[in-house]
């Protein structure tokens, strides 16, 4: 009985392996996986449906891989996507440092991989990486604010809402910040608050109630990413903060990334700037990039690509709203 | 008692089988073959090889707890912990940027790494640590469960929360990196499928199987999982067993760690924060009761086989990410059902 | 001819093949009480189920009041009025007497869903009025006494207005007093016109309330008929299928004088008070007592399983640390606890490893802790065939699976392994048959003769005053009286048990004393 079953196990494992270890392809259409960490706020979302929109187009076919904010479930399905053969690999890494031994994993195996907005936290492994230059574009929406704060002719409390330090973008959003605080250290009336998130808006808005009841004279908040603008409602709002741009009591206000809320807030004078990423043309660039790569042949492509964004500001809402994806998405809702 | 083979007989005894879940990989593999072409390549054999190691590992130490009729939340915490707490041990060095804020800046940790930065004596340092760690954060589960009589799941349920939080306020979120080649090669692959984690794991499950069916702790174990009072009254230690059976725990969810941290190449304050469905979820696969007093380790190896399967094909499938956990917990219900099944068969045959 | 209300008729039920029940056929007349008496494992458990539906038979039929009776599922057999009152109380612990006696069905206000809490109330008071129990039905049942506990059940059991009352067991944690009581109310609901259906293994319990009597052995009927024509022998030997002549074996007493155990001065509070004691080698000690005397209570601290205030307790001339049981089994000690399913047995696990469980660190090896399976399963063989455990497969069979007395045996046997030089043995022929209490006594006697000190705790007087060398008698926490084998009597033990003679006897006692 026993001997039984181990023939039986070994010919359902053999019989197969030895029918189909030939493994051939099955067309000649080019077919990428996206590889993003999760979908948990709007830029996230925005920024999946313009890759995979952008691939589509191109007569590209797609799989997609959620990692639930899981780096080692990332790998495992990186691992996967490679053994079924794909030709090239787009991943949202997690944070930094997986980006690395991911992208080492692609090395390995011989297939191109772009690096999406997050970049790696160094340049050992190859690779494609289109990331916005965070630390200007934080530091000129901060710079606004600033100007802003200056004419109010007395000092004011700054306060910065600070994302996952494991995540590179946050740490060049933080440093632009205090580029700023740095260069006008007379407008300061006290050290810049920083209040952690963690890149999650249950973490954000407890912290950020007891940052606004330790130090209430709180007036001038840079938030490190726009999906966080109704938690800061929820905390202003109670405390006759949330008004807009004209009133006394007004926080001055600013963000980064440019989505829809951001693009609402602006147009209703709420908002005073916010860092705006060019997303369509992050998709674009990094898409080119891996077809060109793909065509050439070339396997370990490694070359970093900036997006060099802008601010989005009261000053210029007239002139450059177009340019935000947050905005383009906000009108075509309305 | 000779029983003929009718269909129905037939089909009884496959269910009743103890290798029932191994037959269901087989169909299912069976079925999945011409679907799935690239399922037999060797690549995706050593995908899902390299997979199964370390979620068997952990596994495994869940498996000892579950015979208590206890359950060990904590594992994720503690392969967090000893994943952080190894890996600065043996960097070689640390980026001030990230780090300074970490309450261990200037003293365990510094731009020259960690207390064992570059010395030949990291990994064995390194790993002793993180294995030191796993059985001290068991030991303080058995501890509050057998002494305090604190029900299982508050404990670990506490401990997860406090030591996860931990792991991350020691590194302030940071990952890392830099840690000895000799320490990444455990998970590294020779010979196209075997590795450093298929020894360890290997060799891990066949100790475990050992001690469970042939030693004096293992027999006491099932004792005390199916009826601690009559166990206490035969003399038995119940409470050394009890702490001895999360500290089990704990060390497997180190090993698991030193698995898991050596693949992705860093320490992890993360680290299998969202594994504990898959851990428990073999288990029940496995056929292992949530009741105690039951259990083996050639389930848990069959439990973990097939949801590691079950994983690797889903993904292969390139199922929409919102249906694959859907399907995965749909498994898990269906293995808890059956078992159910398989109980109802059993006492109508007493 | 009195009216019967129900009737099996060739009734057959098999296991695998095997025979639970072989053509039986009997009838329950109108306003009587039978008896249904039979060994562990005879088919009564397998009667009553098919009755209650939860079993159907292979072959045969049932009549209830004439018409045919095919129930398939416990509740036909509540719609046709058959209630079962069960030896492990079925009771909710944590609700009140008047939800329990309700749970099958609540009175509701109208149409809604709330619950007619005074409704309630006024029934359940009429039926607990109706059984003699002063209770309020707004209690908690865990706040009652086995006894009212069992009325309890009585009374939900004659809410449904059932006519056909099945009693299994009943008396088991009951007192004296109390099986008085129950009894009484069983004659009154027969007089009544219900039809009552009695097991228990206390044939004189039996004798005295019953008026028909059916006597089954191996699935089959072996006698029946009015209990005026069953003498208690005749009874026994039919369930036995042998003459047995003595329930008891002969005692040749063995005491030898070395002091085993001896206890001074233990006290714990409000459990005993200043218990003196003491065990030589080869020799058994009773000790008798009511529910709660402290009997059990006092062999708990003894083993070391519940700790104990003052006092001290030496064995072997060497004191013994408290509430340690593993220090306890090194020492010699061995307790077998009055629960078998609860205490005493792994009851999912093959016997194996039940007989095998106290003794595993002598059968493992030193470093590895590798348990020599080999020489344990020689052992516990040698041990199970000196016990005569009638099992088919040491290694495979669950516990579970053996009869009371069987099950008996393995706990015994488990203990047996370590070779105990001091044996507590709390109610050990508890719910086993004739034919397994006598093979214990057996063991017993043989253990006592090989120089082993026993202490036996038992409620049935004359399985004490038959086996032992001496009774002590409990009350209240404290022991009141020891007797020795020459001066045992019945009525004078139990009068002492009541505390109904103390001051009358207290001179006496002392004399008592005096001689030891």
């Amino acid at each position: 009985m026993k001997k039984g079953i181990v023939l039986f196990v070994v010919l359902c494992l053999l019989v197969p392996t030895l029918l189909f270890s030939a493994g051939k392809k099955e067309s000649d259409q080019i077919t990428i996986a996206f590889c993003f960490q999760d979908l948990e706020t709007e830029f996230w979302v925005a920024g999946h449906k313009a890759i995979t929109e952008s691939l589509r187009e191109n007569g590209i076919r797609v799989i997609e891989k959620n990692a639930n904010e899981d780096a080692n479930r990332q790998l495992e399905q990186v691992k996967d996507v490679i053994t079924q053969g794909v030709d090239g690999i787009i991943i949202i890494p997690q944070d930094g440092e997986s980006a690395v031994t991911i992208a080492k994993t692609a090395n390995a195996a011989g297939v191109p991989i772009g690096i999406f907005n997050r970049p790696p936290s160094d340049k050992s492994a190859k690779n494609l990486v289109v990331v916005a230059n965070n630390e200007v574009i934080a530091e000129a929406a901060v710079e606004h604010m600033a100007q802003e704060a200056m004419k109010l002719g007395r000092k004011v409390y700054p306060a910065i809402m600070v994302g996952d330090l494991g995540d590179p973008n946050a740490v060049g959003r933080r440093q632009g910040f205090m580029n700023v605080m740095a260069k006008y250290p007379e407008l300061w009336a006290a050290p810049p608050v920083e209040i952690p998130t963690k890149w999650d808006a249950n973490v954000a808005l407890a912290n950020l109630q007891s940052a606004m009841q330790a130090n209430p004279k709180i007036d001038f908040l840079f938030t490190s990413s726009d999906f966080l603008f109704p938690v800061i409602k929820s905390v202003l709002a109670p405390l006759n903060k949330w008004v807009k741009i004209n009133n006394p009591n007004h926080v001055i206000l600013g963000g980064l990334d440019g989505d829809v809320t951001a693009a609402q807030l602006l147009e209703e004078g709420y908002l005073d700037a916010t860092g705006v990423q060019n997303l369509f043309y992050e998709a674009d660039v990094m898409l080119e990039a891996m077809l060109a790569a793909i065509k050439a042949g070339d396997k370990t492509p490694d070359k970093w690509m900036d997006d060099p964004g802008f601010a989005l500001t009261q000053a210029n809402l007239a002139t450059r709203a177009e340019e935000m994806w947050g905005w383009v998405l906000y009108k075509e809702k309305k | 008692m000779k029983q003929t083979l009718r269909p129905a007989n037939l089909a009884k005894r496959i269910l009743m089988s103890e290798y029932f879940v191994l037959y269901l990989t087989i169909v299912y593999l069976i079925v999945l073959t011409p679907i799935i072409p690239r399922l037999w390549h060797p690549m995706n054999i050593q995908n899902v090889l390299s997979n199964m190691w370390p979620l068997l590992v952990v596994a495994i130490g869940q498996t000892f707890v579950l015979i208590l009729a206890g359950i060990d939340l904590s594992q994720t915490s503690v392969m967090a912990m000893s994943s952080v707490v190894g890996a600065v041990v043996m960097t070689s060095s640390a980026d001030p940027v990230l780090f300074t804020k970490s309450p261990l800046w200037g003293t365990l940790l510094t731009d020259q790494g960690g207390l064992m930065a570059s010395s030949p004596f990291a990994l064995p340092v390194g790993i002793a640590v993180m294995l030191a760690v796993g059985l001290a954060i068991g030991f303080l589960n058995g501890f509050s469960v057998a002494i305090f009589r604190m029900p299982p799941f508050i404990v670990t349920l506490v401990s997860m929360m406090l030591f996860s939080a931990m792991a991350i306020f020691l590194t302030k979120s940071e990952n890392i990196r830099h840690l000895p080649d000799s320490y990444l090669q455990i998970s590294k692959t020779t010979f196209s499928v075997v590795s450093g984690s298929l020894v360890i794991a290997i060799v891990l499950a066949v100790i475990a199987h050992m001690v469970l069916t042939r030693t004096l702790f293992g027999k006491r174990l099932y004792a005390v999982g199916i009826n601690t009072t009559a166990s206490q009254i035969s003399g038995v230690p119940t409470r050394k067993t009890i702490i001895a059976a999360y500290m089990v725990s704990g060390l497997c969810a180190a090993i698991a760690a030193i698995l898991y941290s050596s693949r992705l190449e860093m320490g992890r304050p993360t680290l299998g924060s969202t594994l504990f469905i898959d851990i428990v979820g073999a288990n029940i696969i496995g056929g292992i009761s949530l009741a105690g007093g039951k259990g083996k380790v050639t389930w848990t190896i069959f439990g973990v086989f097939f949801f590691i399967i079950l994983a690797n094909s889903l993904n292969m499938l390139n199922l929409s990410f919102y249906i694959i956990d859907m399907v995965k917990g749909s498994v898990i219900l269906v293995a808890a059902l059956l078992d159910v099944a398989r109980n109802r068969i059993r006492k109508a045959q007493m | 001819m009195a009216e019967v209300v129900f009737a099996y008729k060739n009734i057959t039920k098999r296991f695998f093949g095997v025979h639970a029940l072989n053509n039986v056929s009997f009838e329950l007349e109108r306003g009587k009480i039978l008896g249904l008496v039979g060994e562990n494992g005879a088919g009564k458990s397998t009667l009553m189920n098919i009755l209650g539906g939860v079993l159907q038979p292979d072959e045969g039929e049932m009549f209830l009041s004439g018409e045919p009776y095919v129930p398939e599922s416990p509740l036909d057999a509540t719609c046709a009025g058959i209630e079962f009152i069960h030896q492990e109380l079925n009771l909710f612990t944590n609700l009140s007497v008047a939800e329990n006696i309700s749970i099958s069905s609540f009175p509701c206000i109208r149409r809604t869903p709330f619950i007619h809490r005074r409704a309630m109330q006024d029934s359940s008071r009429k039926l607990l009025q109706s059984l003699n129990l002063d209770i309020s039905p707004n209690i908690l049942v865990e706040n009652l006494s086995p006894g009212e506990r069992q009325l309890v059940e009585i009374a939900k059991a004659l809410s449904t207005n059932a006519d056909i009352l099945l009693f299994d067991e009943p008396t088991t944690s009951l007192t004296a007093n109390e099986t008085e009581n129950l009894f009484a109310i069983m004659r009154r609901l027969r007089d009544e016109g219900k039809s009552i259906i009695y097991i228990s293994h206390i044939l004189s319990d039996v004798q005295e309330l019953v008026d028909d009597i059916v006597v089954l052995r191996d699935g089959q009927v072996m006698g029946g008929g009015p209990i005026a024509d069953f003498p208690i022998h005749r009874m026994i030997n039919l369930m036995v299928g042998r003459e047995i002549d003595n329930v008891f074996p002969d005692r040749i007493p063995s005491i030898k004088d070395r002091v085993i155990l001896s206890c001074e001065h233990v006290s714990e509070t409000g459990m005993v008070r200043d218990i003196n004691l003491s065990v030589r080698e080869g020799e058994i000690v009773g000790m008798f007592g009511l529910m709660g005397s402290g009997r059990t209570e006092f062999a708990r601290m003894l083993f070391g399983i519940d700790p104990y205030k003052e006092g001290s307790i030496v064995v072997d001339g060497e004191p013994l640390p408290k509430h340690n049981p593993q220090e306890s089994i090194k020492r010699g000690l061995a307790f077998i606890t009055e629960n078998r399913r609860e205490e005493g047995l792994l009851m999912d696990y093959p016997i194996l490893e039940n007989i095998g469980l106290v003794s595993l660190p002598d059968y493992s090896a030193a470093v590895t802790r590798l348990v020599d399976s080999k020489r344990l399963f020689k052992r516990a063989d040698e041990v199970a065939s000196s016990l005569r455990l009638k099992c088919n497969d040491l290694k495979n069979q669950k516990v579970k699976s053996l009869s009371g007395g069987n099950q008996q045996k393995v706990v015994i046997g488990k203990w047996l392994l370590k070779d105990p030089s001091l044996l507590i043995m709390d109610e050990p022929t508890r719910g086993i048959d004739v034919g397994a209490k006598y093979e214990v006594y057996l063991i017993m006697e043989r253990l006592a003769s090989e120089g082993t000190g026993i202490l036996f705790i038992s409620s049935e007087i004359e399985e004490l005053m038959a086996m032992c060398d001496r009774i002590v008698v409990w009350s209240q926490g404290e022991v009141m009286r020891e007797f020795r084998r020459e001066d045992f009597s019945q009525e004078r033990i139990m009068r002492i048990a009541f505390r109904q003679d103390i001051d009358y006897d207290m001179e006496e006692k002392v004399v008592v004393n005096g001689n030891e």
